[in-house]
């Protein structure tokens, strides 16, 4: 901690760094910003509300890119190992983050820094270390075109200190790709909304963190009760057994089961070759170990190797269950090498494994109703539903811009406007569609349709409420998965609690008691968290976002689900069951106290939340 | 005629639950490939004074034995599937289902979780069974 800054957990500074001029300064961490806002994204959306409005361009310098940490990043709080990228979206042009586990977080906190602001762009390719307390600005024009995998092991062998961990573009944000990702020690990856492309349009390929400092405590004793009590919490769960035995690909034969998982293109209500890419069926086969984040008890991470054939890949990252989704049930795709090889090639070129994969999904639909025409932009591939090898080359024709590739690399939503088919592009607010289906779980229709990122399945988890996972401190109960009753009141709770899980940052894979996540905010910052209290600061972070994108130009009418996702499907788990949109929305603006016209917050509720500031409220 | 209605959780009750599990067309094509034995620990609550353990051998698709043990150490099972006498009921009688009474909280499974999740569907089966069998609870 430094000297006027009182809250234990932080370091109390944060870097801002100027491409242009290849300047930095030290920054003291705002205090009340810290209590408001935690940190994370929720911290990162309340710096970049003031630098960012609706004419910024996301991929032009005047767009900063923060790296963010939160009060137990670095700190033996289990699975709280995770760091934040946020900055306007090039993809949606409204909020973007994202997040990924491994190093790279705690050893920014270690190298002396809550956070990164970076602005500008720099002259030439350029990478950053940052080590004890300092910067380096070095050049990366060596390492322009080499993969995510190549970048960490060349500036690996440049810096020579083993406990580096580089968070890194490949060439799809080199190339600008809409959704291009950062990876970070090996195939973590911050994979939502486009960051790999706002770092690409800065010509920054990386920045590598080392450092030897500690995370200071308010209460160390105390902190290791409720860090004990946390991880008791943790590995008494069922999901924990499901996570460290099969990742979150044990989650295969349930989503199927229950028509959550996307089939061609969510036009399918089942798809019988899922069980051959299920989490069972890569433990039987290609799967090598697990791997653990700092400080998680999980693990869930697995490990896999294929050793000969055109799908041969070294020990990877092995597929989790949206990319399972995304390649596999998506594009009926029964070929797990094949699913396995397409999520390292993404990972490779840095490309997030959603939205390359549904973007694919959504040419293979257009191109079954000969849209996409047969033989001029495709190259001779054929995208028939089953073809993993067609989805494979278009992955790299996206990472390099070639061909149909350069279409597909600007997201879903300028597919569909390029095709004149708009209607059909399963997005919302130009995000990719994921694969918890509100057909099948009636409490993720709000959760896609008002996540500050769009339609994302990670501000808001009511699949696994549905599904009977309860949150009893904060009334968050499980009530029929095809109700339509009191969902979005429920939603309201369920993406409360996550905005504060995204700013803490936890990974949502650990669900400790609210009042174990309380004991181990209190004892590391010195300020209590009450769980009473809990809603409330989640509700705030929320709303931030949402007045960040009520000022990037989102109402309410971008408060919607597209059309394929309220077509109900004559087969599998969802059968004929579509959920009541309108009565939902209406029933979540009230509680949201949202204004039905503008879709903003009221003035009272920004009042109640404290976000009244002159600039928050403007 | 008033049908005879068998008390949950009783040898003879355990012994018709076996015939309706045999007599499943949709549970044996469901779990036709499943093996593995199960004891499901019914712990006392709601009137129920002690733990009652029952073990079920159900293979490719059929019960091949199933009667109560004396207690949760008399036999080793592949797989453990417990819960209160109440939350059991609750299953019995569709107010929750398998799968999302784990997790609720209310039953905890012990087992593979890799062979578990492959058969979710035969889960839904069994309890289905179950429902089929003429309960009276205490």
């Amino acid at each position: 901690m430094k000297k006027g800054f009182s809250m234990g957990g932080y370091v109390g500074r944060l870097l801002h760094v100027n491409l242009v001029k290849n300047e930095s300064k030290i920054k003291p961490l705002n205090e009340r910003y810290a209590r408001l806002y935690i940190g994370g994204s929720g911290l990162a959306c309340r710096i970049l509300y003031e630098l960012v409005d609706e004419g910024t361009n996301p991929l032009s310098p005047e767009n900063p890119l923060v790296f963010m940490t939160g009060p137990l990043t670095g700190t033996t709080a289990p699975s709280c190992g995770k760091y934040s990228i946020c900055a306007k979206s090039p993809l949606t042009w409204i909020w973007g983050e994202s997040s990924a586990g491994g190093f790279f977080g705690p050893r920014l906190k270690f190298a002396g820094f809550d956070g990164i602001v970076i602005t500008g762009r720099a002259h030439q390719p350029t990478y950053l270390y940052i080590h004890n307390g300092e910067i380096e600005f070095k050049d990366a024009i060596h390492l322009m075109g080499k993969t995510t995998f190549e970048t960490q092991n060349m500036i690996k062998g440049e810096l020579g200190e083993k406990k580096t961990s580089i968070a890194c573009i490949g060439q799809a944000g080199e190339n600008l790709v809409k959704y291009a990702s950062v990876l970070n020690d090996g195939g973590r990856a911050a994979g939502r909304t486009g960051m790999g492309a706002v770092m690409g349009s800065k010509q920054l390929k990386a920045i590598a963190v080392q450092g030897k400092s500690h995370v200071k405590l308010a209460d160390q004793e105390n902190f290791n009760k409720a860090r004990r009590e946390a991880t008791k919490d943790i590995l008494e769960s069922f999901t924990t057994s499901m996570y460290r035995e099969l990742g979150t690909a044990g989650y295969v034969e349930i989503a199927q089961e229950l028509g959550a998982m996307a089939n061609k293109y969510f036009t399918k209500g089942f798809f019988d070759g899922a069980e051959k890419i299920s989490g069972t069926a890569i433990a039987n086969t290609i799967l090598v170990g697990n791997k653990s984040c700092f400080a998680c008890p999980i693990g869930h991470k697995k490990n896999v190797k294929i050793d000969t054939g055109k799908y041969a890949v070294p020990k990877t990252d092995g597929p989790e269950y949206e990319t399972l989704a995304a390649f596999g049930s998506n594009l009926l795709v029964d070929n797990l090498e094949g699913v396995a090889y397409a999520n390292y090639l993404c990972n490779a070129y840095g490309m997030d494994t959603i939205s390359c994969g549904f973007t694919i999904g959504f040419a293979y639909f257009l191109y079954e109703r000969g849209i996409i025409k047969r033989q001029s932009d495709v190259k001779g591939l054929k995208l028939k539903w089953g073809n993993i090898d067609t989805a494979i080359e278009l992955v790299k024709m996206i990472a390099d811009r070639d061909g149909l590739g350069n279409i597909l690399a600007e997201g879903a939503r300028y597919v569909g406007e390029h095709y004149g088919v708009e209607e059909y592009a399963a997005h919302v607010k130009g995000l990719e569609f994921s694969s918890q289906d509100p057909r099948a779980y009636f409490g993720m229709t709000m959760c896609y349709a008002t996540s500050p990122r769009g339609a994302c399945h990670m501000q808001g988890d009511m699949y696994l409420v549905d599904l009977g996972q309860e949150i009893p401190e904060l009334g968050i109960e499980s009530t029929d998965r095809h109700s339509n009753e009191r969902k979005a009141e429920i939603a309201i709770r369920c993406q409360n609690f996550r905005a504060l899980y995204n700013a803490i940052i936890m990974c949502q894979c650990a669900n400790p008691t609210v009042t174990s996540i309380c004991k181990l905010l209190t004892y590391a910052t010195g300020y209590e968290v009450k769980v009473s209290e809990v809603n409330k600061i989640g509700d705030r972070i929320f709303n931030l976002k949402r007045i960040f994108n009520n000022r990037m130009g989102v109402t309410r009418k971008d408060d919607r689900l597209p059309r394929l996702i309220m077509t109900p499907l004559k087969e599998g788990g969802t059968l004929g069951n579509v959920p009541d949109f309108d009565k939902q929305l209406r029933e979540y603006y009230r509680h949201r106290q949202w204004d039905w016209l503008s879709g903003k917050p009221t003035k009272e509720k920004l009042k109640e939340l404290e976000l009244t500031n002159r600039s928050e409220s403007s | 005629m008033k049908e005879t209605k068998l008390k949950f959780p009783t040898e003879e009750w355990v012994r018709v639950f076996k015939d309706e599990i045999n007599n499943s067309e949709a549970y044996a094509e469901a779990a036709k490939h499943w093996e593995g034995d199960f004891l499901f620990i019914i712990t006392p609550d709601g009137g129920l004074e002690n733990e009652i353990v029952c073990y079920l051998d159900v293979w490719h698709g059929k019960c091949r034995e199933a009667y109560i043990v004396p207690d949760r150490d008399a036999k080793k099972t592949e797989f453990i599937y417990e819960a209160s006498y109440s939350n059991w009921k609750k299953l019995i009688n569709g107010e929750i289902d398998p799968i999302k009474g784990i997790l609720m909280g209310k039953f905890k499974l012990k087992g593979s979780m890799a062979t578990i999740m492959r058969y979710t569907k035969a889960a839904t089966e069994l309890v289905k069974t179950a429902r089929k069998v003429p309960t009276e609870f205490i």
